[in-house]
Formats: structure tokens, C-alpha cells, sequence
């Protein structure tokens, strides 16, 4: 007897319409195959299924069963077909009811006929959404990644068996009530707090700016001037993420799997912080079945390099087209996917290996040579794209005892500061809702700048003599306005002044020298 | 065209205070002085004279798009000859910079030489600058002449004269030979051995106490100090804050955040006075650190 359960997979951040055919065959020797391209995950789920239905209380056919997963010339992935598969066995022999509406199932058994947390289902939630499937059974534990879709019943599936009796009208399983998102959307409380970092309000300033026009930003300074701290604090300063923003990062966090069991959307901005072993494939994705990599895991929100220079090279220079294009593009030969990527680039260095060049208290301890080979790992192409550079001085911690009262009341915290980005971020977004792909000023290009950039003739001045002074190249020119455009909005000046190219200035690319 | 001439022309005598006093110190000095333009005697205090060949090369060009805007970011007035080549180059970006400038011409002032020029005459008066001339307004200007109001390019200019390009037995010598007399710098660009308009600079560098310089900093640097001991040196034009920090870096060098708790601004205002310091070339930074330069 045939039987047809439907399924999804996803390519990338696609959902796609899986048959699964469940025939058993009553003459030909016992025997149970898959077919249509499946990987060894799903190869494996024969004895999953074989045994989760035996512990479930329901006899397992002996007899020649012959699943194909349809279409035929698209690779399978992973264990979300264990259930769907479980269910066509089952039906063949009569033991269930299939609903009359068609419907999705999707998840991993386990052994003891239990459903495991699955990754992916929010993808398959948009889908049925767009095809107008009514019904999807999916893990319990990740039925809240589907539950802020509309429109459709999503039921929560604890076990092959409390399935079985849903479907055979025994018992039924009720399904979740959809959840509003605007509800879920909510200002979630940062992971640190501006105003709990003592000092450094330099830095403070840079990030707000950095945050306000979403500008990548580069630290330097030596070990434990707090520069860890500070970019761990940035999420908690950035706008908060807009229902269309959470819906992109839940995609890319649901397909890897990042959803944590019992979540649902991705309310607080992502911060990724990878170590600096990790591989081109990790940061950028990939592999052969592409992956999201941390740069899409990161999008929306931050991602911060620590020890930069410690990164492979190749690694490093893999970013450039992301932070160019905001996404990427990974082929493969059975095809290629696209991810997003657009995320704020923060990484930080210390100024030599030993981390104390430059220090007033401590000495260095590295030779010229080595300082050479430290920085020239700085310099390059990837730099160049970084808008704000800044030095982060250690803190002399006599001068923080000293200033406990002074400091409580100079540091912001970070609502106050969020307040200041979003109002910068919604000129710009008045200025920019006439362009096509413009959503922040560190998203426009040089024919853009002589249309929004605005300067006084003051501010032109000090630019050209900026440019004598420090010898900027013509990127670091653009990159400056670009800098002065955003200070200059976040207090809400039509016009650059020549104290927003001035402040600008702070923030430019240092050649350190030895 | 001569939209300049609803500038009317005033007169200024040699006894009036408000006479230029460097001008009145030279012993050729002339009676009184004809000029277009709001005479404000604070043009007068710090001044630049830049002068250079007529036939001016595409290097002479580069060194005027560089040296003149941080001399105008600066406050400092720039005093040519209203000659073509290097005198209009100085003139043309100097004002197209917002800055003001001096004319001082070799005839009267509705004789207007080169014709050229008409256009950047009432640019000069438009940006508050002025055009001057010791001729009545109808005297045509003659070959003697030229030479002659060198002498008042020279003694206007405070801070000194700066050859941009010049051929040896030119006129931009002449005026640097004055200059000399009167006990002016002498600035000059190099250039290379084999540039005819180079030679003239290389020759005041090698053989008359030319100062070299190949950056607007030099001449900065060789004018303006901070230390209380060169009285004889002028005054940088610093606002209130930029004067204080430079108070508190006298004693240590700070970080922006450590001036920021002293003298209790934000670190956007500390920033941006900190950038202007930079760029008059009196701080230097390091590693987060800002030093006084010395």
C-alpha cells in the first residue's frame, strides 16, 4: 500500500515541498530502503523509526518497505524526516488515520519513540504559511519557533504515540495558540550596561557614533582596557530589532539550529565574538552542504573580532565581499544558497604582541621586528573598510577609585544612549527612503555623498587641510565625511560643521609607528 | 564684468593709525595707498606673502592646493602680486577656501592687469579681502611699476614670503631680495634641478638663507610657539578650551577621557578641540595619549 506524508527541506533559507512516499509492499522479501538522494543522517533513520515504532506499542511490518523522498534530485539533510517516514509506515499498515487536510510532519525520533528538538521548523511555519497548509506536527520543543505565524495550526507533538492518538481521534493534542509578535518584540535587557563600564567614555562615544550610522569600528589598546567589555555592551545600544529584522535572524537561527528548546523569535540583536582559530568556512559559511557561518549568525547585529591580527589572513580577507555586500553567496555544485549578512564589524588588536607598546606603566617587551610583523597584519585592504578607529588607553585604576562619584555621573546608560542612535537612525532613514538599498550612512557610496553629505564651506576647509596634514587617501577622505555625516545627525544638524569634521578626525586611521 | 567697481575706491594716508605699521617702517614707503574693499586692520596682523613665476607649472599648482588652505584654516591673510601664474593661483584658492586675501597691483585700480582677472578682482572683495595700490585709479601700469609694488607685497607680509615657484633673474627674486632687506623670511620650495622654474627657489635655499619648506607645517611651526620664551613669535589663534588644555598638557601628557573629567566637557567637545590643536600642529598623540608637541 502507498502512502504520502509531506515534509520540507531547506536549501539555504528556503523552505521546499518534500514528498515522502511510504510504500510496504506485501510480496518480496522483508526489507526496508530509502531512496532520493539521502544522507547518511537519513539512512540512519531506519533504525530510529524500526525502533521508536516497536516502543511505541505498535508492531513494525515485516515486509519490503520502500520510502522515496520526492523530488528525487535534491539532497536530503539531516533527521527532520524521521517522523514524516514513522508516520507513512505506520499509516500503510492501517494503525492510523491520516488527516484529510494536508499537513506537514517534521522532526527526529528517538529511540523510546520521543520527538527531539529539530532545527529548522520556522522555515517550514513560513512555508506552509505560503502554501496554505492548514495543519503542521512538529517537536513540542520547538513548536514556539512556529507559533508567530498566522494562519496555521501548529501542533505540538510530544511522542510518535500521543501523535497516533491525535490522529485516531483518541486524544487530542491541542494546538498553540499563535503568539503576537508585536507582543514578543520587546526591548530585551542588554547583557552589560554602558554605564557599569567605568572610564573609557572616548570609547563610549566612538560606539554610539559607530552605532548611529552603523559603522564598523576597530579598538586598539592593551590587555584589559576593556575593549571585550565595551563591544559586548554595543547590542544593548543598537535600535531595537524591528519585526522584519527579528523574522530574518529567526530564519538563520532556526536552520542552524540556535534556537534555544521553547524559543521563538530572536528578540536581542546577535552578537557573535568566534575565536580567532576559527576557519574561513566557520566565519563565512560553507562546507557541502552550505552553513550559515558566523558572519550570517551575525546578521542584524555584531560581530566582534578579538585579537584581529590573530585571525588568518585568508580569513580575514574572505570578509571583504560580506561587509561590502551585505550577504553571500556560497555555490555549490548541487547549487548555491544566499545568506545575509549584515552585520557591524567591531574588532580589536592590541598594539603589539605583548600588548603594551605605547604604555606609560608597563614596558614592551617586543622587538622592532616583531612589532613590524604585528602591525602589518593591521594594515590592508580590511582596514580600509573600517570606519572609526580609536585607541583605547588601559585605565589607571588609582584615577577610577578616585572618581567613583565623577564617573557615575558622566557614564549614560545604554536605554539613554539607544535613544540618541535611534533618533540618528531615523533621520537617516528620512534621508535615505528615496534610495533603493540605503539604509544607514555608512551604507553610502562616493556618488552618494555629494547628494546627502551637506558640508559647510568651513567643514570643507578643515577636510582639505586634514587631508595635507595626515596624507588620507581618497577612501579615508569618504570615510570621514561619512563619519561627520553621522555626527553630525546625531545632534540633529542638517549641515556637516567644521566641529563635526573635527570630531571626525579623532576617529581616523592611525599609522602607528615604532 | 567689473562688478568690482561698485566697490568705491578709498584713500588711506601714511599718517592715519590705521596705516599698516610694517608698511610705514620701510623707507620707501609710500604716501598713502588706494584700495577697494572694508579696510580691517586685523587683515594686516598675520600674513603670508606668496609669490612665484608667471608661467606656473602644474607642480607650482599642487604646492598652492596644498599650502594655502591651512594657511586660511589658520586665520592668515595671503598677499600676492595679482599677477598671472603663481599670484592668481594664491589668490583664486584662497577665496574659493573662504579666506581673505590681498591684492596689491602694479596700477591703478580700475586698471585692471591681467584682464583675465576680472572675475577673481571682485571675488577678493566679495570674501572681504582687499585690493590695493599706491597708483591713482587710472595709472596704467608700466614695467617699473611692477617691480615697485613688490616691495609693499613684501612689507605687508608679517609672517614672511613664500617663493611657490621662480626662475632665476625673475621678478619673484627681486621681491625675495627685498624681503631680505627688510629683514623678512624667506620661504622656498625645492624643486628639481632642472626645472627652470625651480631654479630660482633651489638658488634662494642654497645660496640666501631660503628656508626649505616642503610642508605648511614648517612655516607654522617656525611662527607660531606656545613657549612663553619667544615673545618675538606670534600668538597661535587658540579658543578658550583649546588654550586650557594646552595648560593642562604643559604639566602631563593626558588621555581624552582624563580631559575630559578635568575640565568637565563631553568627549565630543574635547574631540574636536583636540583636532583643531592637531591641526595647528601644537599636540601630538600616542597610544590613546595626547602630548604637547615641543
Amino acid at each position: 500500500m502507498l502512502t504520502k506524508i509531506f515534509s520540507v527541506a531547506s536549501i539555504g533559507l528556503k523552505a521546499i515541498d518534500i514528498d515522502v512516499e511510504v510504500n510496504v509492499a506485501e510480496m518480496g522479501f522483508p526489507g526496508f530502503g530509502i531512496v532520493g538522494l539521502a544522507s547518511k543522517a537519513v539512512e540512519e533513520s531506519k533504525e530510529r523509526i524500526k525502533t521508536a515504532i516497536v516502543n511505541s506499542d505498535i508492531e513494525f511490518p515485516n515486509k519490503k518497505i520502500t520510502i522515496n523522498l520526492a523530488p528525487a534530485d535534491i539532497p536530503k539533510e539531516g533527521s527532520c524526516y524521521d517522523l514524516p517516514m514513522a508516520i507513512g509506515v505506520i499509516a500503510s499498515t492501517g494503525e492510523v488515520r491520516l488527516p484529510s487536510e494536508k499537513s506537514y510532519f517534521y522532526g527526529e525520533l528517538s529511540l523510546d519513540g520521543g520527538l527531539r528538538h529539530t532545527k529548522g521548523v520556522f522555515l517550514l511555519a513560513i512555508l506552509a504559511k505560503e502554501q496554505g497548509i492548514k495543519n503542521i506536527f512538529v517537536p513540542r520543543l520547538c513548536a514556539n519557533e512556529a507559533s508567530v505565524i498566522e494562519g496555521i495550526k501548529v501542533f505540538p507533538v510530544d511522542s510518535l504515540k500521543s501523535l497516533i492518538r491525535h490522529l485516531n481521534g483518541d486524544k487530542l493534542i491541542q494546538p498553540l495558540i499563535t503568539i503576537d509578535k508585536e507582543e514578543l518584540i520587546f526591548e530585551a535587557e542588554p547583557e552589560f550596561d554602558f554605564s557599569e563600564i567605568l572610564g573609557q567614555e572616548q570609547a563610549k562615544r566612538a560606539l554610539e557614533i559607530a552605532a548611529a550610522g552603523g559603522h564598523n569600528i576597530f579598538m586598539m589598546g592593551p590587555p584589559g582596557s576593556g575593549k571585550t567589555m565595551l563591544s559586548r555592551a554595543l547590542p544593548g545600544i543598537l535600535p531595537i530589532l524591528t519585526e522584519k529584522e527579528s523574522l530574518e535572524v529567526t530564519k538563520i537561527y532556526s536552520i542552524s539550529g540556535n534556537i534555544p528548546p521553547g524559543g521563538s523569535l530572536v528578540r536581542r540583536r546577535p552578537f557573535r565574538s568566534p575565536h580567532h582559530t576559527t576557519s574561513q568556512i566557520g566565519l563565512i559559511g560553507g562546507g557541502s552542504n552550505p552553513r550559515p557561518g558566523e558572519v550570517s549568525l551575525a546578521h542584524r547585529g555584531v560581530l566582534f573580532l578579538d585579537e584581529f591580527p590573530e585571525f588568518n589572513r585568508h580569513t580575514i580577507e574572505a570578509l571583504r565581499q560580506p561587509i561590502e555586500d551585505g550577504n553571500i553567496n556560497i555555490s555549490r555544485a548541487s547549487g548555491s544558497v544566499n545568506y545575509p549578512a549584515q552585520f557591524m564589524l567591531v574588532a580589536s588588536a592590541n598594539p603589539c604582541q605583548c600588548g603594551f607598546l605605547g604604555d606609560t606603566k608597563k614596558e614592551c617587551k617586543c622587538n622592532v621586528h616583531q612589532i613590524l610583523n604585528y602591525q602589518r597584519k593591521l594594515s590592508g585592504p580590511i582596514m580600509d573598510r573600517i570606519d572609526l578607529h580609536l585607541n583605547v588607553p588601559a585605565v589607571d585604576i588609582n584615577k577610577l577609585m578616585i572618581l567613583p562619584d565623577k564617573n557615575e555621573n558622566r557614564s549614560a546608560k545604554s536605554s539613554d544612549i539607544r535613544k540618541k542612535v535611534m533618533d540618528a537612525r531615523e533621520i537617516q532613514t528620512q534621508r535615505f527612503k528615496n534610495t533603493n538599498n540605503l539604509y544607514s550612512n555608512s551604507d553610502m557610496k562616493n556618488i552618494h555623498l555629494k547628494e546627502f553629505a551637506n558640508m559647510t564651506n568651513e567643514a570643507n576647509l578643515l577636510l582639505k587641510q586634514a587631508v595635507n596634514k595626515f596624507s588620507l587617501s581618497a577612501r579615508a577622505y569618504f570615510r570621514l565625511i561619512k563619519v561627520s555625516r553621522t555626527i553630525a545627525d546625531l545632534s540633529a544638524s542638517e549641515a556637516i560643521l567644521d566641529k563635526h569634521v573635527a570630531e571626525a578626525l579623532q576617529y581616523r586611521i592611525r599609522s602607528e609607528s615604532v | 564684468m567689473r562688478y568690482w567697481k561698485k566697490w568705491p575706491i578709498n584713500q588711506i594716508n601714511v599718517d592715519d593709525e590705521r596705516f599698516p605699521k610694517y608698511l610705514k617702517s620701510i623707507k620707501t614707503c609710500p604716501k598713502k595707498l588706494f584700495f577697494r574693499g572694508n579696510w580691517n586692520s586685523n587683515i594686516f596682523e598675520k600674513t603670508i606673502g606668496v609669490v612665484g613665476s608667471r608661467r606656473i607649472t602644474r607642480y607650482g599648482r599642487d604646492v598652492i592646493a596644498k599650502f594655502v588652505p591651512t594657511f586660511v584654516g589658520n586665520k592668515i591673510t595671503i598677499i600676492s602680486g595679482f599677477m598671472y601664474g603663481v599670484d592668481s593661483e594664491a589668490h583664486k584658492t584662497c577665496v574659493e577656501n573662504g579666506g581673505k586675501t590681498i591684492a596689491v597691483l602694479g596700477g591703478g585700480l580700475n586698471y585692471i592687469y591681467p584682464p583675465e582677472n576680472d572675475n577673481l578682482y571682485s571675488l577678493i572683495l566679495e570674501n572681504g579681502g582687499l585690493v590695493l595700490s599706491e597708483y591713482e585709479a587710472d595709472f596704467k601700469p608700466t614695467l617699473w611699476s611692477f617691480p615697485q609694488r613688490n616691495r609693499i607685497v613684501s612689507a605687508l607680509s608679517t609672517i614672511g614670503i613664500l617663493v611657490i615657484e621662480a626662475g632665476l633673474n625673475s621678478g619673484s627674486l627681486i621681491t625675495a631680495k627685498i624681503a631680505k632687506k627688510q629683514g623678512k623670511k624667506i620661504f622656498s620650495i625645492p624643486g628639481q634641478i632642472n626645472s627652470s622654474t625651480s631654479t630660482g627657489t633651489n638658488w634662494l635655499i642654497k645660496n640666501y638663507n631660503g628656508i626649505l619648506v616642503s610642508s605648511p607645517d614648517d612655516i607654522l611651526e617656525s611662527s607660531f610657539k606656545i613657549n612663553a620664551t619667544q615673545i618675538d613669535l606670534f600668538e597661535p589663534d587658540l579658543s578658550e578650551i583649546e588654550r586650557k588644555i594646552i595648560g593642562l598638557l604643559k604639566s602631563e601628557e593626558l588621555s581624552v577621557d582624563e580631559l575630559s573629567i578635568k575640565l568637565n566637557l563631553a568627549i565630543a567637545d574635547i574631540s574636536i578641540n583636540l583636532s583643531m590643536l592637531l591641526m595647528k600642529n601644537l599636540i601630538e598623540e600616542e597610544a590613546g595619549k595626547v602630548y604637547l608637541k615641543n
